[in-house]
């Protein structure tokens, strides 16, 4: 059983489980390559290499919150929108877009048991002129952080006690993120026919592979 | 796609004793509890290595097991069946970015990991070191490769890290797609002429004893993995997850009119799990430690797209940038 012998361009390659040997490759693109053979170096990449990370920040319909979903690797906030767009709305409904520098984003502690983190939170405000800061909430672990708002800041120590008076509530927020509006790359409304071509690609849904039909016809020619 | 959670090494469990009690205490209460894991929280040390290995070998094995299947995109027979593999192919190296990402909040950069790939210290799932030799092979690859690592990233989706599971819940939706399509390639072959018929069976003799490797050896020759079953990195044991994807798909692939090369597969009304033959061993532990058909140029693929990307990435850096660990 499974053993058999495959004519590939000038030679046969045999196989049989177990035993097997391959010559060259069974894609013709990489044998018109050069350079397959063994390094005899160690492959090294440096540091940043593969550039540094963006957090990415999702709104799947235009009247929901957008949620925090991943991260890219990119040189910039442009390259990190293109392979977002590509990475997490190629298969999921999509309205709309931020990604943000990992390195601009404020983090507070993580709250244990319930407590609430602004009220674990007296930090010295910054001073100066006032800017639009994005405020962000992780209500529970597992989950992801969600936009709340908008506060108006000196500084992110500020925005972070302008948040604690805005959005406090009474259902214990675990953890806060808190972002310069500036510093986020954001996807405008007014392009939103950019989110369109997803429903036309039945191709990539489970719906669009119905084999049942077949399995039966070919059930019931067996029978006969 | 994938053979998650296979343990490929002894794991060094001395370390567990040198930390502290009281926070290993509340760790595990934790995961008790049923509650996740976030990057910023205390954890023992082994259980950070593990998880790294354990989301690194899944992110290689998205990226190597792309390089079957989409030598397959221009051959594919039709245009519709070429749209659909391609977007087969495009998910499966998603994931192995979302993969990479949830392997970083761990603290390993995504230049280490894949230095270590294409140096050949990493391990990555060992059926793609397996040639695609026909449009069946290819299909059986999306149909049951996919099935069986859909059977791992289900359990490992109920894992206690969150960045994983959260990558995985993805990665399962996304999986769906790839089976039904799958499945649909080989009703197709299966269900058309007779050379169609025997290029299927060809197929999965061919690749029936990888795909009993996939889930890893018996749990009676595994090494330990209570430990990890205890901090949910590991959810379920090898043969349970074979015997779930026997139990799944034998019976599908029987209906097919297509057999198994297995002469004493059967399910064992008394125990109610699955009989069948144990695969060559010997063969997995070579394979997976370099000597098999492929492994040489899976990773000379690998190496050749990093070095022809090479200059791109370097007029595109930025010197001034520092690097942090993602959020989350």
């Amino acid at each position: 059983m499974g053993t058999g012998c495959f004519k590939k361009f000038r030679r046969t390659v045999c196989y049989t489980p177990g035993i097997v040997s391959m010559e060259e490759s069974l894609d013709p693109r990489v044998n018109r390559l050069p350079g397959t053979g063994e390094w005899k170096q160690e492959y090294e990449k440096h540091s940043l290499d593969q550039f540094p990370t963006f957090e990415v920040f999702v709104q799947a319909k235009e009247d929901k919150p957008f949620q925090h979903e991943g991260i890219v690797h990119a040189p910039d906030s442009n390259f990190a929108f293109l392979f977002a767009k590509e990475q997490y709305s190629r298969r999921y409904s999509c309205s709309g877009m931020w990604v943000v520098n990992t390195q601009n984003v404020l983090v507070s502690d993580y709250t244990e048991n319930s407590q609430n983190i602004y009220d674990t939170l007296d930090l010295d405000p910054e001073k100066g002129p006032l800017m639009p800061y994005e405020v962000f909430h992780l209500m529970r672990r597992g989950k992801q952080h969600k936009h709340v708002g908008r506060v108006e800041a000196s500084g992110k120590n500020h925005a972070l006690m302008e948040a604690k008076v805005k959005f406090d509530s009474d259902k214990p927020v675990m953890n806060t993120w808190v972002v310069k509006s500036s510093d986020i790359f954001q996807t405008q409304n007014e392009h939103k026919t950019i989110w369109d071509t997803l429903p036309l690609k039945q191709f990539r849904e489970a719906t669009d592979y119905r084999g049942g039909e077949k399995i039966r016809e070919f059930k019931a020619k067996q029978k006969e | 796609m994938y053979g998650g959670g296979n343990i490929f090494e002894p794991l060094d469990k001395s370390n567990i004793k040198d930390e502290d009690p009281v926070k290993l205490a509340e760790f595990e209460a934790r995961i008790e509890r049923g509650e996740k894991i976030e990057p910023t929280d205390w954890m023992p040390q082994l259980y950070r290595k593990q998880l790294i290995r354990m989301i690194e070998q899944h992110a290689h094995s998205e990226i190597i097991g792309a390089l079957p299947e989409g030598t397959w995109i221009t051959r594919a027979p039709g245009f519709k069946r070429k749209l659909a593999l391609m977007a087969k192919v495009q998910d499966e190296v998603g994931h192995a970015q979302l993969l990479y990402s949830a392997a970083e909040t761990l603290g390993k950069s995504r230049e280490q990991m894949i230095n270590d790939l294409i140096n050949g210290k990493s391990k990555y799932s060992n059926i793609f070191n397996y040639p695609a030799y026909t449009w069946a092979d290819c299909s059986f690859i999306s149909w049951l490769v996919d099935a069986g690592a859909i059977v791992n990233q289900v359990a490992n989706s109920k894992g206690s890290y969150g960045p994983y599971c959260r990558a995985l819940e993805r990665i399962c939706i996304e999986e769906s797609f790839h089976l039904k399509y799958g499945h649909h390639c080989v009703i197709h072959l299966a269900t058309g002429t007779p050379t169609q018929q025997k290029m299927m069976q060809e197929a999965i003799n061919r690749w029936w004893p990888p795909m009993m490797h996939f889930f890893g050896p018996p749990d009676k020759i595994s090494v330990h993995t209570e430990v990890l079953m205890k901090w949910k990195v590991k959810m379920a044991t090898n043969d349970e997850c074979r015997q779930q994807f026997l139990d799944m798909y034998v019976p599908k692939i029987w209906e097919l009119g297509l057999t198994v090369p297995d002469p004493i597969i059967n399910k064992n009304q008394e125990t109610g799990k699955w009989d069948f033959s144990e695969p060559d061993w010997e063969e997995f532990k070579r394979v997976i430690n370099g000597d098999g058909p492929c492994n040489k140029e899976r990773l000379a693929v690998r190496r050749m797209a990093e070095e022809r990307g090479k200059w791109v990435r370097d007029a595109l850096r930025n010197s001034e940038e520092q690097y942090v660990t993602p959020l989350a």
